[in-house]
């Protein structure tokens, strides 16, 4: 229940009642309102309008009755009377001379002498008509003359009317200011949910040293607060395994490590035998036996590299960073490393490196390196016959490329993928590992490759 | 003479390579761990160092000695051929060479090493031309002319010098002698080598001094 009361959905439900109450308490309030304000307001406001004008006839009626033989001084002490009760009330009194003797409050201009053809006609205009007028004989007699009453019409209005008109435009300000303050409780409301969903969206993405997502303090226990608290579980989690990860890298580079030096080791001090014999006074049969065994050494020693190189490529656990290099100036390079040993061997070394339209490409050197390595190897090995190399650029429509071509005897089969050898599949699989392409075609006249990147 | 420390566990590599070295008029110190170097630190001119060693390995002790001896040139020397490992190695070190090796091999390295520093003995000498790389001084071997190369010559030759049989590309070379980037079809690199070999070269038409290896760069051969 606790729980319930602290989540979201809660806090949204009693927003939802407080707007719905609202309309309530409105409703309570102005009827409360008006009936206060009737209350306040007078006799005017009670019963309906024909009872107020009738009963207001009556009563001026009778005051009339009761004015016959007052002096003037009284008769104003009467209007004035009238006056307190009626404060929009206006009255006049013309006498049995047709005199405007008495006047209180008249805002419209009355004749002094008032001729029986012009009362006849203010009767007639008024009959109906707003002010409400009530004209009584004093003393029941027409010869002692008239007094008149004029009420507003609008004085006798509905109270609603009435107080609509008085206080409306308060209580439409009242509802406009009731709305915004519902739109800036919910907006608020909103805006603190989606500040906090932004939040936890900065942390997904925002990255640590260790290339995982940062924890974050969770302040609330809703359901926001739940989410914060299962994604830094999540973070932990991942924080766990990317350590376990590390350590199981961390052991299997070790175990490569003292796997190549156990194996390399030996090599090495087979080699320092076989230059120790070499230096000795040989057969020519004990020459070729070093050479030989020289040459194994070198070979042995290349195919535990490329079987280190293809587990770790099988197993993606070969480094692999992409940057963009200068694709003509790196194999310049390499070139420039390997034009040693093909001159010692005494090859015909061609290079034509012309630029491309783009010489930028987004490869991992090393891995290239690699590729130029296996292929420049290769030629050494298989294509010594044909004393020649040569490596150059082409450029198509569709793609530019390094191209490496021999005189060799050429590959029995011509296939990327089988009985290419353990050194082809390694360039294989880094030249689609860089999004590249390469082909191959060989004959008996030499074999040509061309790594390609298409355009 | 050249002093090299060298730094290897196992008692028949380090045998060999420590006789071929000696064969090869080094003085060689062989030490089977990093335990004891501290003596020697200052004073040899270069550090063969193997990688798996008893106690502290070679990268540890590699870190040590440059931080005691910045100056003082070190080639690894090790069965571990990852890309990690080298990259490892040569944070702090020279040169990296992966076993088995052949022996010219390390010896060659070992020479471009203390050229580079400047650690071995100061003449060389070239076809027709003694040259004294400490100061740079080259003189005609018959007429005993010294030969007078301006700035941007000088800074040339002498990068030539210091890669002594290392092809290097036209980029290395402007990038490491004017210390800017190069841009394809620039020609100020082949005017300078044209007068520098105009200078240095018996027969500058057919040059025998700077090689030019065609669409790869330039060497400077013994």
């Amino acid at each position: 229940m606790r729980k319930f009361f602290q989540s979201l959905l809660a806090r949204y439900m009693f927003l939802i009642l407080i707007a719905i109450s609202i309309v309530q308490i409105a409703y309570i309030g102005i009827a409360l309102l008006m009936s206060g304000v009737a209350n306040n307001d007078g006799e005017l406001y009670q019963g309906s309008n024909d009872e107020n004008e009738n009963a207001i006839e009556e009563k001026w009626h009778k005051e009339a009755n009761i004015m016959q033989g007052l002096s003037s001084e009284e008769i104003e002490q009467h209007f004035k009377k009238w006056k307190h009760h009626y404060p929009q009330a206006s009255m006049f009194w013309v006498n049995e001379n047709g005199m405007l003797t008495k006047q209180i409050d008249v805002k419209e201009q009355l004749p002094l002498e008032w001729s029986p053809a012009f009362t006849a006609k203010f009767i007639k205009e008024r009959y109906g008509g707003d002010p409400f007028t009530v004209i009584a004989f004093v003393g029941k007699d027409e010869m002692n003359g008239f007094i008149v009453l004029e009420i507003p019409r609008s004085e006798f209005y509905p109270p609603l009317s009435k107080i609509y008109d008085k206080y409306g435009g308060i209580l439409f300000f009242g509802v406009i200011f009731i709305i915004l303050l519902f739109i800036a409780v919910s907006f608020l409301f909103f805006r603190g949910i989606r500040k906090r969903l932004l939040q936890l969206q900065d942390a997904m993405e925002i990255r640590d040293v260790d290339g995982l997502p940062i924890q974050i303090n969770v302040k609330k226990k809703d359901e926001i607060g739940q989410l914060e608290k299962t994604f830094n579980q999540m973070v932990f989690e991942l924080k766990e395994s990317k350590q376990r990860e590390q350590k199981e890298e961390q052991l299997r580079r070790e175990l490569i490590a003292n796997l190549s030096h156990d194996l390399r080791t030996p090599l090495t001090k087979i080699r320092a035998q076989t230059y120790s014999i070499a230096k000795e006074d040989l057969s020519v049969d004990g020459k070729k036996a070093i050479k030989a065994l020289e040459v194994s050494v070198v070979n042995i020693d290349r195919l535990i590299e490329n079987l280190m190189s293809y587990t770790l490529l099988m197993a993606s656990k070969y480094k692999f960073e992409s940057k963009e290099i200068d694709v003509i100036r790196y194999v310049r390079e390499c070139l420039a490393s390997w034009y040693p040993v093909f001159e010692k061997e005494g090859f015909e070394f061609e290079v034509e490196l012309l630029p491309f339209e783009k010489n930028k490409w987004m490869v991992d050197p090393i891995w290239l390196g690699c590729i130029m390595d296996n292929l420049l190897q290769n030629v050494l090995r298989h294509a010594k016959s044909g004393v020649y190399i040569c490596v150059r650029t082409e450029s198509s429509d569709l793609y530019d490329a390094i191209v490496i071509s021999d005189r060799g005897k050429g590959m029995k089969n011509d296939s990327n993928e089988a009985g290419a050898g353990i050194g082809l599949t390694i360039v294989d699989m880094m030249v689609r590992g860089m999004k590249l392409d390469w082909d191959m075609a060989s004959s008996e006249d030499g074999t040509t490759i061309k790594i390609k990147k298409y355009k | 003479m050249v002093h090299v420390l060298y730094i290897e566990d196992e008692s028949e590599i380090g045998n060999w390579v420590a006789k071929d070295l000696t064969e090869r008029g080094y003085e060689v110190t062989w030490l089977q761990s990093g335990e004891g170097i501290e003596k020697y630190v200052l004073t040899v001119d270069i550090v063969i160092l193997d990688v798996m060693l008893p106690g502290l390995d070679g990268f540890s002790i590699g870190k040590r000695i440059k931080k005691e001896n910045g100056a003082l040139p070190i080639l690894m020397l090790s069965a571990r051929t990852a890309v990690e490992d080298k990259i490892e190695g040569l944070n702090f070190a020279d040169d990296y060479l992966t076993k088995p090796f052949h022996p010219d091999e390390l010896a060659a390295r070992v020479e471009v090493l203390l050229r580079r520093y400047q650690k071995n003995e100061d003449i060389l000498e070239l076809q027709h031309l003694t040259i004294y790389t400490k100061d740079m001084r080259m003189v005609e071997r018959e007429t005993g002319v010294e030969i007078q190369l301006t700035g941007k010559q000088y800074h040339l030759f002498q990068y030539f010098v210091r890669h002594l049989n290392q092809i290097l590309t036209k980029e290395q070379l402007y990038e490491g002698v004017w210390g800017e980037r190069y841009f394809e079809g620039d020609k100020t690199l082949m005017v300078h080598i044209r007068y520098l070999r105009e200078k240095i070269e018996k027969y500058p038409a057919k040059p025998s001094i700077i090689e030019t290896i065609r669409g790869i760069g330039y060497r400077l051969k013994i």
